[in-house]
């Protein structure tokens, strides 16, 4: 069996492309067979980050990663921003925080629908956030 | 912009039924227009339709109970109608519950809702 | 002491491992060919000894349930002559260890309980520590050092078996868990809008989110517009599981049913008090009954 491509890359600047990626993202999770609220869930864990893009950073970039395991498939999701980084992750990561027009569920939120979930910021030079979701074969 | 949400008038009642994967900014345009909407025809309700949307993350969410607690400031009611299952169960693990917004399965049972109490 | 030797054990029962184990039961080389010389009693005397400990064994009620037959017994009882010789004159390598240990999983299967072991283990030794008394009456002092180090490696023998047991014993209740939890969780319809959720087993994350799943999708199926969750056969609520219900019950709502809880215990109810739930955020009944009586109070309001 072919396997898709195993990265895709959508650029991050309109809240359309937000619509795209997580289209992107359900469509990938769905040819590899995770089940319908898994799609649900990818999707909705790229709308949250790519949104932190377009509110945060202007701009950046959603990728999308396959990785082939002998018991389970995953989606490694990687939002880059060249923003102003985020100077406090702690606060960022606690449920009800929020410097910009959310809920402040955005980051946590994340967490909790994702498998591995990982940060790095550093001030002026963006934001790089990692997420993976496993679905059992 | 185009209008991506039509907002149907049935008596004293407002339909909007979101048709497809809405962006931020078509989702602040909807909340702008129901509560223009609201006002002109002195709607007594509001029924938001999500039944084919299959996403409904922390933004859309919070900006759908906006628009809740503005139209009861108003004086009517919104019911939000045919959250998907896939749906549900992301909205609840983001911790967006909705908890005092009514809710029903499908439009039919929104307008039960609004017509019974 | 059971870390000690099954960390030593877990990994790969190297020589060096096995030296930290006899270190802890103080077991020496001297003690191994004071045992060697037992040896020759072993055949003289073992068979003797073994049918005491026989007709001692079959006389218990419970020790006799697990000979099939006369030829089980004879069939165990040679076992029983090579075990012993192994015990005096084996070397203490890593293929006696395998061995004993497959004893430990042997005994978790068939049911023989550490009491019967020990118990067992204890006469037979006893025995055997009377009868090499009485055949080295003319040095004392050295049948003593003989008993004592034959002590030793019973000891250690005994801790493989057990500590095989054990870890046989928590595989077998984990197994079991594994079943139950893949059990699937029925939706029952039990009139037109109305859903009663029974759930048994074990609730881990894995199912607790299939449970939520085809709660949904019966919700959505059958036009639902109240469900019962019935959680008097869940083995253990703990936080976390509380957590799960509470959202199973809140994305039920977003869906526009509504949800009883019931067969709540003494401790779920403390559970869910403990992840901030209070009865008024929550319909929750003390049995199936009362929660579908309340739920089609519910659905008529």
């Amino acid at each position: 069996m072919q396997h898709p491509p195993d990265v895709l890359v959508q650029a991050i600047r309109y809240d359309t492309d937000v619509i795209s990626a997580r289209q992107l993202g359900r469509k990938r999770a769905e040819e590899l067979g995770f089940s319908r609220p898994d799609q649900a869930l990818v999707a909705t864990a790229i709308s949250e980050l790519a949104r932190n893009i377009v509110v945060y950073a202007d701009q950046g970039e959603i990728e999308l990663a396959t990785i082939h395991q002998p018991d389970r498939v995953g989606i490694k999701i990687t939002a880059k921003d060249r923003g102003p980084g985020i100077a406090d992750l702690e606060s960022a990561l606690a449920d009800g925080f929020s410097t910009g027009n959310s809920l402040g569920l955005g980051l946590p939120g994340t967490r909790r629908i994702v498998d591995e979930f990982d940060i790095t910021s550093s001030p002026g030079l963006g934001v790089i956030v990692t997420v993976v979701k496993w679905s059992r074969r | 912009m185009a209008v991506k949400v039509p907002i149907l008038k049935q008596g004293k009642v407002l339909i909007a039924s979101i048709q497809e994967d809405l962006s931020d900014s078509d989702i602040l345009d909807l909340q702008h227009r129901i509560l223009e909407d609201v006002i002109r025809c002195r709607a007594e309700a509001v029924i938001i339709d999500v039944s084919a949307i299959g996403i409904l993350d922390s933004f859309g969410t919070k900006t759908l109970s906006e628009i809740a607690y503005s139209v009861r400031l108003r004086g009517a009611k919104l019911v939000i109608v045919g959250i998907q299952p896939d749906v549900a169960l992301s909205m609840v693990l983001l911790g967006l519950t909705l908890p005092d917004i009514p809710t029903a399965l499908d439009l039919d049972r929104g307008l039960a809702l609004i017509n019974g109490g | 002491m059971s870390e000690l030797i099954s960390s030593s054990i877990a990994e790969g029962s190297g020589n060096l491992d096995l030296e930290k184990i006899f270190r802890w039961f103080d077991l020496t080389e001297e003690d191994r060919a004071c045992t060697v010389e037992l040896g020759e009693l072993t055949d003289d005397v073992g068979e003797h000894i073994i049918e005491a400990f026989y007709a001692h064994l079959l006389n218990d009620e419970t020790a006799a349930r697990h000979f099939r037959d006369d030829a089980h017994i004879a069939q165990v009882k040679r076992g029983q002559m090579r075990y012993f010789r192994e015990l005096v004159s084996a070397d203490l390598n890593d293929a006696y260890v395998a061995d004993r240990r497959r004893i430990g999983s042997i005994h978790e299967r068939t049911g023989v309980t550490p009491t019967l072991y020990i118990g067992s283990y204890a006469y037979y030794l006893n025995r055997l520590a009377h009868v090499v008394l009485e055949r080295m009456d003319e040095d004392p002092h050295k049948a003593f050092h003989l008993v004592m180090s034959l002590f030793k490696i019973a000891h250690f023998d005994m801790s493989l078996a057990l500590e095989t047991y054990v870890d046989a014993r928590e595989e077998a209740i984990q197994a079991r868990e594994r079943e139950l939890s893949e059990l699937p969780t029925p939706v029952l319809q039990l009139r037109p809008g109305l859903l009663l959720i029974p759930v048994v087993g074990t609730l881990d994350s894995h199912r607790a989110r299939a449970l939520t799943v085809q709660l949904l999708e019966g919700i959505q199926e059958h036009r639902a517009s109240a469900v019962v969750l019935d959680i008097t056969g869940v083995a253990a609520v703990d936080s976390a599981v509380a957590n799960h219900l509470i959202q199973t019950m809140a994305a039920a709502r977003l869906m526009g049913a509504l949800s009883v809880l019931t067969g709540l215990s003494a401790e779920v109810a403390q559970s869910l008090v403990k992840v901030g739930v209070t009865g008024e955020a929550l319909n929750t009944a003390g049995d199936l009954q009362r929660g579908i009586e309340m739920a089609e109070q519910l659905l008529k309001d």
